[in-house]
């Protein structure tokens, strides 16, 4: 059976708050979420108090500067700080987006920040991909063709084969579809996921790969793809504006057409 | 691997026969209201009548079968317990069908 509630050693507390000195600035509160292996606390949100006139613009400017400035134990992923890499994806202000290209002007109030939903945390803003990409490898995301040789010529491709795959291959497999899709929360042991699956439909519409049966074959399962009830979580959340419930119905489409 | 396609398309398939039953049920009891007991039991009584109902309830029935399985599939992860609730959940819909016949019968000899 699912679990509704929240274990004891999981109920988030209030935190420490940093307060800015000088009452002249403008000040912007930052809630985050904390929690450390190192001890056995449960999981707090601490305050951070920043001077938004003295700090970039996007939240992930803001987290920098309370890593750099105020609370270096702050732990979170970030790399290339222009939505391209998907590392700084978190739950801010109570969306899973990309800290990088989220506007701090873009919240009202004070900003909550907590790690990406329903993911084993492993510090902080950290949580364990793990299963994610083991899921990702399972749909062999590369080209598969039956004979080695045509791997050492060019795989040409027309234009308009190559435009099915526009809005599938930006995907930056950030996780931020699949952490905001309950049907992934309860059952992400089995369930593929949005972003998987439309990895996996990325490469169903490729014309140059040869193993399009076999990957529908290996779809059709009750709990990979069909857990998907149209919820349509993923479609809001992704940062890049892609449409993975659109690409999981392509999915389902094709199965039901082989 | 159990194949999951069937289901999904009896799921779909159920739901567009069942748009255009729905609409014709609301027409019909819009139609029946007001109208004097007698007519509306002898209305019910044609073979259109019994053809529609029991159409629907089958129907309705196996649209609803499939999406209480989905629900089941989604939150009970005991097998053994997705097992009785199954069962109990099957044999509640063939006591309704069962019902349903039966209204049908008693409206036809009476």
């Amino acid at each position: 059976m699912v679990q509704f509630n929240l274990p004891d050693n999981s109920k988030l507390t209030d935190g420490d708050y940093y307060k800015l000195e000088s009452e002249d600035k403008r000040i912007k509160k930052f809630k985050i979420y904390r929690w450390s292996p190192e001890d056995d606390k449960n999981p707090r949100m601490d305050t951070y108090e920043v001077d938004i006139d003295d700090c970039g613009p996007m939240v992930l400017d803001a987290v920098m500067k309370i890593k750099n400035e105020v609370d270096t134990s702050l732990t979170f992923r970030r790399s290339c700080r222009e939505g391209i890499c998907g590392s700084c994806a978190m739950n801010i202000d109570g969306t899973n987006t990309l800290a990088c290209t989220k506007a701090i002007s873009d919240v009202k109030g004070d900003i909550k920040i907590y790690p990406l939903p329903h993911m084993p945390v492993i510090k902080d803003l950290v949580t364990n991909l793990k299963n994610l990409y083991k899921q990702l490898k399972s749909i062999k995301p590369w080209l598969i063709k039956q004979k080695q040789e045509a791997t050492d010529t060019e795989n040409i491709q027309s234009r308009n084969d190559r435009e099915k795959l526009d809005g599938l291959y930006e995907c930056i497999l950030c996780a931020c579809c699949s952490t905001s899709c309950p049907s992934y929360w309860w059952n992400s042991d089995k369930y593929l996921g949005p972003a998987v699956l439309l990895q996996s439909y990325r490469w169903l519409q490729d014309s140059r790969d040869e193993e399009r049966k076999e990957r529908l074959k290996e779809l059709d399962d009750t709990f990979k793809v069909y857990r998907c009830h149209t919820i349509m979580n993923c479609t809001q959340a992704c940062p890049k504006g892609l449409n993975p419930a659109k690409a999981i119905a392509g999915i389902k489409q094709m199965i039901a057409q082989q | 691997m159990e194949s999951a396609k069937n289901a999904w398309k009896i799921h779909r398939l159920t739901t567009i026969l069942l748009i255009p039953l729905i609409i014709y049920l609301f027409v019909r009891i819009i139609h029946f209201s007001g109208e004097p007991y007698q007519l509306i039991l002898e209305e019910l009584r044609s073979l259109w009548s019994i053809l529609f109902i029991l159409i629907f309830t089958v129907l309705g029935l196996i649209h609803m079968r499939v999406g209480v399985n989905e629900i089941l599939e989604d939150y009970i992860h005991d097998e053994s317990a997705k097992k009785v609730i199954n069962f109990l959940i099957s044999s509640f819909f063939i006591l309704i069908l069962i019902f349903v016949c039966l209204s049908m019968w008693l409206i036809l000899i009476f």
